[in-house]
């Protein structure tokens, strides 16, 4: 079975079966496993890899996989801020893997990585415009205050970002032809029963 | 599109990108700032000659603002009250030998601490001085 018609035939399939069930737990287990395997290295993650690779491989179940995770993140490390931003983070980069499904490409999936490591800052800075809008005890909020909150933090926390998309570049660089061999196989066994 | 550009695009745009936050970084980002307080150190050697040394400094500690004056140096020994100086510019007060000391000095009034646990206050004028 071609790559393209394995992934046609995954989204095709509306309904959730007990198949469908767990293979999303086993991507909840990866993806959280990998997190915190490399949790004492800050900002080099393999979760972007594998959101990436289980859009492309397995479909629409990463929308099931994606708001566990979150909610897993949560209760793990308590629902703060960075919460938020990650309701909407990983997500978006779903829905630009998914749009990529049709010319997934070892360079396609690299800059998608790498851009998004690159950009998660400022994505993750938003929620700090209506914190310093809305303003708190003596200060006194207002849009302006707001982006300026927003962009002090976002400024911050570049060399983070750099850290980020350099290494989420590196990882797809080095994992993608593996993982895809070992996704293909996968894929196989998945469709056939 | 072919994919060599294709490839030459991608690479591009994100060592731009890469640049790009280089830059705001650079620009925008938070610069060390100088110390925070203003302090003088006047050292007054056995020849009633006087060094001043003039700096800003984020030091909690006399000795950490010492280490921070260009050009002054010291030495001593290390103790349980922290570092009784012997030695000011290269030279030497022996107290065993002729009764003569360091003696430091802060706002005009003796320092009641060691360099250690001496506090460095915004403003302070501190004074070392060879005393026989």
């Amino acid at each position: 079975m071609s790559e393209k018609s394995s992934m046609k035939k995954s989204t095709n399939k509306n309904k959730i079966t007990a198949k469908d069930i767990a293979l999303i737990g086993m991507m909840i287990a990866v993806i959280e496993v990998s997190k915190f395997a490399l949790a004492q290295v800050p900002n080099v993650e393999l979760t972007t890899f594998w959101i990436i690779m289980f859009t492309l491989y397995l479909g629409n179940r990463i929308f099931y996989v994606i708001p566990a995770f979150i909610l897993i993140e949560g209760a793990v490390y308590g629902f703060n801020v960075w919460w938020v931003m990650y309701l909407y983070a990983w997500p978006l980069l779903a829905v630009c893997a998914m749009m990529m499904r049709k010319k997934n490409t070892y360079f396609g999936c690299t800059i998608l990585s790498g851009v998004f490591g690159l950009l998660f800052g400022f994505l993750c800075s938003i929620p700090y415009i209506f914190i310093g809008a809305f303003g708190m005890g003596e200060y006194e909020g207002g849009l302006m205050n707001g982006f300026r909150t927003a962009f002090t933090w976002w400024v911050a926390g570049i060399p983070f970002d750099l850290i980020h998309g350099i290494g989420n570049l590196v990882i797809m660089l080095v994992l993608y032809y593996p993982v895809t061999k070992a996704m293909h196989m996968a894929n196989k066994i998945v469709e056939k029963e | 599109m072919k994919k060599s550009v294709k490839i030459i695009l991608g690479v591009s745009g994100v060592v731009v990108l890469v640049a790009a936050l280089v830059a705001v970084w650079m620009i925008f980002g938070a610069k060390p700032q100088e110390g925070a307080k203003a302090i003088t150190i006047e050292v007054i050697n056995s020849a009633d000659e006087s060094t001043m040394y003039e700096l800003n400094t984020d030091a909690e500690y006399l000795r950490q603002a010492m280490d921070e004056a260009e050009g002054l140096t010291y030495d001593g020994t290390e103790s349980e009250y922290g570092m009784m100086i012997s030695t000011v510019n290269g030279e030497v007060a022996d107290y065993n030998m002729n009764g003569a000391y360091w003696g430091f000095y802060v706002n005009g009034e003796y320092c009641n601490y060691g360099i250690d646990t001496q506090p460095v206050l915004d403003g302070d004028a501190f004074v070392i001085e060879y005393v026989q």
